[in-house]
Order: structure tokens, then sequence, then C-alpha cells
């Protein structure tokens, strides 16, 4: 099956029964796991079923409870107790965030701990470091100045600049855990060459990731995690196809629900944006409306301005001019899926019923403010069930949920006053396959009932699978529409920028 | 046979294992860590003092921790949402200074305006919420860090008492401004029932009110409580305002009970108030503590002062033991409430 099976006999990676219990979870439950020397190897599983426990414990960030762990040389009895310091020369672990230090420039940040540009009595040579710095950008293709703050880079850049740190490190193991969730279109394509070139010299990546057409595009093979449990390891990406894949991660069969075509022109006009500039450097009025009823997508290359339309929509961002109104009342209540949920989706000490609530304090409580714990109860109850949260009781905290929950538990708390309009920013970032579909669900239902939705996506497939009109932010303007029957290469051409 | 009846015990003892947990973290959740130790000490305080257990003491412990618990109940509203407030110290010795110089004539110390006798209580809480609201602006609007927003109105204060008293404690500054600290209701202390109906409607705004839960929202996370559509910026704000005017109140029992304004009213109150909201279970990052909690901090402070000195052990060694009983207090609390906060799971 080609040369790149030819050393593929030697393995840098295994993992022999390796268990690993929170409280009362049993995250792993005995897990195999091998990773051949140069190769790429997927690891894929909806969310909570132990992909990002199982590296952890490979890199020694969680210690697990036991099992056996080898790397490259070094062989690991585990027992709970903390080893990652005996592998650190072997293994590098890329996490969901960038670790930056944001008040740091970006040469520092990468050169931070490296014995290559310090000289005599460790002082570092500020020079050594900017043009090693400079070097490794342009190997990279990245435009960004060696002397900027880590903090003052967008997204992407960050992420990139984070995995840059760790290749850097010349280990012969790389993890690198939802890679992409953060990247535009060309800096992935940036990422997957220097995965291939890496690989070519012979290091060898476990590489998790929610996007399986990523997966056919840099993966040898695949492990697939479901419940703790390792269902199919090391299988070759070529014998295998999305379905299959969704179909073991699920345990069942999935279906790719596909959008409701909707429009209605008479429908009334929920919420209007008129002569919107977003800041001061725009140049043109931006105008938009959301009817009663459809879903509209806002898309476009990153940074364009489509986030800051939506919060400006959502009302959390002041234009530097123009005016949002409601044509059918005075205060539009609108709500707001935000688009990091760590950073400003939900309170992870507080508990699912409280998250919720502070969606709506104003609807539950009573003329002196005070809560109705009844009410409470039962209204929370009811947008649970409606969104699928799935925890332990209304009190357990947020940080506890999976991924998934949490972003339903945000989905509730959006909807707890009752809003005419929701605004949901990368909806689904992070969340698995099947709770994906519940919340594309979730939104049709909606739209259905008469709520006007608009969502902000990276994601081609998903803006598809929803939106009957997207809206093309570009620059600071709306570049272009499509309506009704679009097609997916219409779309990507859009969104890219390059129509 | 005898292996099913075994698994069925083993299921039922981690049923009732689980149970005991669930009972655990709310125990620690609602701030009842201290109380047991409270009841320990209570007992050990009737052994080795006769006079502890008697109810002169009692009162006169809750007369003594009223204006230390007035000013953590007003800090915990401040550190709920992550933030902190020094100048609570300078709050409890200007404003009742300042009602005071206006109050009386200049022969006794003030400054000429005298004031009519029944303005004592309103300059004084005037004066509080004013400083809360400058201390709110500096931090919403201006964007100060309030670590040091509030020292430096914590040492501005302290100055401030010396200019407008020239130095001299004020005597008798009138019935308006000493009658919450000094008069007794139906044979309790004013102050006491002050104390204990404040805890009360606080614990209740925490707890059951939608201002309270905007506060625990934004120290957990404030990003997520602008998200939610809270007015963060006014929650902030009006948290100052509260604190502040809690303070104030807090050094008018002071004044009331000590029939004076003195020039060192107040000093050393923040340390103490932090200590007792931390021993209390406040997580000083914000978004965690309860009123609860808070009062058992204070009470601890103040019973091992009164057992202390109740015991007759010597002055100097008072301040180094309640010093010490603190470090011991916040280890406890803050081992119950990492273990009782659960499992992180990761996905």
């Amino acid at each position: 099956m080609g040369p790149k099976i030819m050393d593929s006999t030697q393995s840098i990676v295994e993992m022999r029964s390796v268990r690993k219990t929170f409280g009362s979870t049993r995250a792993l439950q005995g897990v195999d796991f091998t990773v051949k020397r140069g190769e790429v190897h997927a690891l894929v599983g909806r969310n909570g079923a132990g992909k990002s426990t199982l590296v952890s414990t490979l890199s020694g960030l969680t210690p697990a409870d036991a099992g056996t762990i080898t790397i490259a040389d070094t062989t690991i009895e585990a027992n709970g107790k903390n080893y990652a310091a005996s592998i650190r020369d072997v293994i590098a672990h890329v996490q969901q965030t960038p670790q930056l230090f944001n008040l740091l420039t970006v040469a520092e940040n990468l050169f931070l701990e490296s014995p290559s540009v310090r000289g005599r009595f460790g002082v570092v040579s500020s020079r050594a470091m900017l043009q090693r710095t400079n070097e490794l950008l342009g190997k990279w293709n990245m435009e960004i100045r060696p002397n900027s703050l880590a903090g003052e880079l967008g997204a992407g850049a960050r992420q990139l600049l984070e995995i840059m740190k760790a290749l850097k490190r010349g280990v012969p193991v790389m993890i690198l855990d939802e890679p992409t969730a953060a990247l535009s279109n060309a800096e992935r394509r940036l990422l997957f060459e220097q995965v291939k070139t890496l690989k070519a010299a012979g290091v060898s990546f476990v590489y998790i990731s929610h996007h399986l057409d990523e997966i056919f595009e840099v993966a040898d093979t695949v492990t697939i995690m479901r419940d703790g449990r390792v269902v199919k390891t090391h299988e070759p990406v070529d014998a295998l196809d999305v379905e299959t894949i969704a179909d073991l991660m699920m345990g069942e069969k999935t279906v790719r629900s596909v959008r409701v075509d909707y429009m209605d022109n008479a429908a009334s006009v929920l919420l209007e944006a008129k002569g919107i500039r977003i800041d001061q450097f725009s140049d043109e009025d931006i105008d938009f409306h959301v009817r009663a009823g459809e879903i509209v997508a806002l898309a476009g290359p990153v940074g364009g301005g489509k986030e800051a339309l939506a919060m400006i929509l959502a009302g959390q961002q002041k234009p530097a001019r123009g005016t949002i109104s409601s044509p059918g009342s005075s205060s539009p209540r609108i709500g707001l899926v935000p688009t990091d949920r760590h950073a400003s989706g939900y309170v992870g000490i507080l508990g699912v019923r409280e998250n919720v609530a502070i969606g709506g304090l104003d609807i539950l409580s009573g003329p002196l403010g005070l809560i109705k714990t009844a009410k409470e109860q039962v209204h929370v109850g009811g947008l649970t069930r409606q969104t699928n949260v799935i925890a332990s009781s209304l009190e357990q905290a947020v940080s506890q949920l999976s991924g998934g929950n949490q972003q339903k538990v945000v989905f509730a708390r959006a909807l707890c006053r009752d809003p005419q309009v929701l605004v949901a920013l990368s909806p689904t970032r992070g969340v698995d396959v099947g709770a994906k579909e519940q919340l594309y669900a979730l939104l049709r239902d909606l739209a259905s009932k008469g709520l006007g939705v608009v969502v902000v996506s990276d994601e081609e497939d998903e803006i598809e699978q929803l939106a009957n009109r997207v809206v093309i932010v570009l620059g600071g303007q709306i570049r272009d529409e499509l309506v009704g029957k679009y097609t997916m290469n219409d779309l990507v051409l859009r969104m890219e920028g390059v129509i | 046979m005898s292996n099913l009846s075994n698994s069925l015990k083993a299921s039922k003892r981690s049923i009732e294992q689980s149970r005991l947990s669930t009972l655990g973290r709310a125990f620690v959740a609602g701030g009842y860590t201290m109380y047991p130790v409270l009841l320990i000490l209570g007992i050990i305080g009737a052994i080795v003092a006769p006079r502890f257990a008697t109810t002169v003491n009692f009162i006169n412990i809750l007369e003594q921790v009223s204006v230390l618990g007035l000013t953590t109940i007003g800090l915990t509203f401040v550190v709920l949402i992550g933030r902190l407030d020094l100048s609570l110290e300078g709050i409890v010795g200007f404003a009742p200074m300042l009602a005071a110089v206006t109050l009386v004539p200049a022969a006794a110390g003030g400054i000429g305006i005298e004031l009519p006798a029944w303005t004592g209580l309103f300059v004084a809480l005037g004066t509080a919420g004013l400083i809360g609201f400058f201390n709110g602006f500096m931090v919403v609007r201006v964007g100060l860090n309030p670590f040091i927003s509030t020292l430096g109105l914590l040492v501005l204060l302290r100055g401030g008492v010396l200019i407008i008293s020239n130095g001299r404690s004020i005597y008798s500054p009138g019935k308006a401004l000493t009658y919450l600290g000094s008069e007794k209701l139906l044979g309790l202390p004013v102050s006491v029932l002050l104390f204990v109906l404040i805890a009360v409607v606080v614990g209740l705004l925490f707890k059951h009110h939608r201002y309270g839960r905007a506060l625990y929202a934004i120290g957990g996370n404030e990003e997520a409580a602008r998200a939610a559509g809270i007015n963060v910026d006014r929650a902030i704000w009006s948290a100052f305002v509260i604190a502040a005017l809690l303070a104030g109140l807090a050094g008018v029992f002071l004044t009331g009970r000590l029939d004076s304004a003195v020039t060192t009213q107040g000093q050393g109150i923040i340390f103490s108030a932090f200590a007792a909201a931390v021993i209390g279970g406040v997580s000083l990052g914000g978004g965690r503590g309860t009123i609860v909690g808070v009062v058992s901090g204070v009470l601890l402070i103040g019973i091992i002062n009164n057992l202390l000195t109740l015991a007759q052990v010597p002055s100097f060694y008072v301040q180094a033991s309640t010093g010490a009983v603190i470090v011991i207090a916040a280890v406890l609390t803050t081992l119950a409430s990492n273990r009782s906060s659960g499992v992180r799971t990761r996905t």
C-alpha cells in the first residue's frame, strides 16, 4: 500500500490497559493504543468518549491510574502519580486552547526556556531570538511580526504558534488535540503541510479532530473511541469512509440532516440593522434584517467582521454608527450563544440551573426581584429538556459536563428569556457529531416556531445544513448574499473571499 | 447466591456513600464547615472559663462582633464579584467622624457647622455611600484595579480623619449617632438585632434574589454574565456602594458603643474581615461564598477573642493567637472545599 508502510512494524507509542477514573466517571476503561513511527494516527470519538483523557495520560498531563505506557525507550507503570517529567523529551502535547503568554512577544513565546538563544551566564540574546523566529515564521509562511505580543494575534495565529512551539522541541511524538478548531482554511493548509513534512522526517502524530474530512486529508490510520473504550484500532484510513466512522463513534447509524428550505418574504421583520458601521475604519453602511422563521448565516473569512456584526445585532457591542431596531416591539428579546463557551459561555463553578437562569433573571423573579423557585425549576427543566442537556442533576456544576452538554446549557441559557431572535456564534465548535445534529434540530425547530435565527460559522457544512440565507461579510461590509437553493461550491468560494 | 447478596450489599454501600458525599458537598457549599468547630470551641470555652457559657457573655460576644460582622458582609458583596475593597476600614473610621464633627460645637472639637442633631446618621451613611460610589466609579468607569484604588482611598481616609478632627477624638457626639450602638430593645442591643436582621436579609438576597444570582455569575465568569444579558457594570458599581454603606453602619455602631468618634476607629478591621470571609468559605477569586459561612467566620474570630480574654491570656498573646487560629481555620475551610468541589472531567 505504498511507501508509508515501510517501517510500520516499529511502534513508538505502546499503551496497555490504561485506566483513568474521575470521581465516579470511568473515563478510560483499560485502553490499548499503539502508534507506529512516522504515522499520523487519528483519534476520533464523541465528546466524552475519552480521547482527550487518553492523550492526556499519554503526555502525562493527567496521570493514568493504572496501565503501562511506553514512548520510545521510556516505559512507565502508571499508578496515579505524576510522570510528566520523565517523558518530557519524547512527547509534546498541543492542547485545545493555546497556552501562550499573552504579554510576551511571539519570539519570546517560541524561545522561552530554549537554551539555543542563551549566551554566557544565561543571558538571552534577543538578536539570535529574533533571527531564529524570523526563520521559523518564514518556514511556515506566516506573516506576523516576531515582536508583536502573543495576546494581539488572532485565534488562528495563536494556535499555529502553539503548534510551532511544540514542534520546535524536536520530539518524536506529537499530540495535536483539535488543532484546527480556530484555524481558517489557509492556516489549516499551512499546518497540514508542516505535518506532512515532519511525518516524512519520521515524527509520529496523534491527531484528534471532530472534522472527519480532515482525517482523510492528513491521517494514515484511525482509532475510534466510545465511552472510554477503543472500538476500532489502528485501521488504515483508506479502508474507512465518513459514514462508517460516524456509525462507530455513535454506536448506531447516523444520518446527516439537511436544511429545511424556507423563504417567506412576507414574514415580519424581527430585527433590523440600518446604516451600521462596525468600527471607525468601515466605509460602507451595513443594512441587515432577520425575518421570523428564517435561519440566516453570517459567513466569510476570519477577521472579516462577521463576529463583530453578530455581537452588534445581539446588543453586546456598540457599532461606530447606525441603529438596531425591532419593528414589532420596542425592546427586542435577543438570545446570544457566544463564540467561545469556555471564555464567555458558562459559569463553570455554578450548576446547570443557575447557569440557565441567569439568562432570564427578570422573567423568573417577582416584583421585589426575588426568584420564584418553583417557576425557575419548571422553566429551567423545560429548557434543558428542549436542548437535551444530560447531567446527573440540575445542580451539577457545568465544568463537570462534557463539551457538548456545556454547549447545550449555553443554548438553554440563551433561550431562557423566550427570545424572538437567537444569535449563535460557532454554535457547534468542539461538539461531537451526535450533539451537533441535536443542536441543528433545535435551531430548525426554533425557526419553525417563528424565531429568527442568526448563525455565525466557519464551517461550510454547518452553514449548508442550516441556513436558508447566507450573508457574506468581508472587510466590515456585506459583500454578497446567497438565498434559497445555493450549492456548496457557491458557498465555499464566497466564504474564502474568492468571488 | 452469596455473590449476589454481596454485590447487592456493595451497591447499597455505594449508594449510601454517594448520598453521604452529596450531603457533605451541600454542607460545605452551604457554608456550614465551621459550625462544628464553633461548637467544639464553645464546649472547650465552657470548661476552661466558667463565665463563657452565660447569656450575658453571649450577648457581649454578639455585640462585639456586630461591627466586624457588618464590615465582613459588606466586603463579601465585593469579593463575590472577584474584586476587593480595602477602603472599608477607612469608612468605618471616617464616616462617623465626619458626622460627629458636623454635629458638635467647635468647642467640643467640631468644625463649627453644628448641623441639627437628627442628621447624624444620615451624614455618616451618606458619606459612606458617596465613598462607595466613588470606588465603583474608579473600578467600572476609570478601570482601575480595585486593590490599588481602594488602598489609596484607605490611606486618604485615614489622613482625612485626622484632618477633620484635628487629631482629637470627639466625645458624646449625640443620640442620633450613638443610638444604634448603645441602646437596647427587648433586652437585646439594637446593634445585635440589626446585625442579625441584615445578615438574614443579605443571606436571602444572595440566595433568592436576582441581584445575588447576578453577583455569583459575575464572580464565576464575568464574560458569561455579560453574554447572558446581566448589566455587569451596574452590579459591580452597586456592590461597592452597598459594601461602603454597611461599613459606614459598622462605624456608627462602634461610635455608639464607645460613645465617641475615635481617631483610630476601625484600624485593622479589614484584615479581620478578610480573615472572617475566607474562614467562612468565601473565595477571594469570586463566585463562591455564603452569608451562613461569613457569619461563622465572624463568630469564630469573636469567640476566640472573647475566650482568650476570659482565660486571662496576656494581651500580648491575644493578637498572635488570633492570627494562628485564622491560619488554621483557613486551611480547614480550603481543604474542605477542595475535597467537596468534585471532579473535573475533560473531553
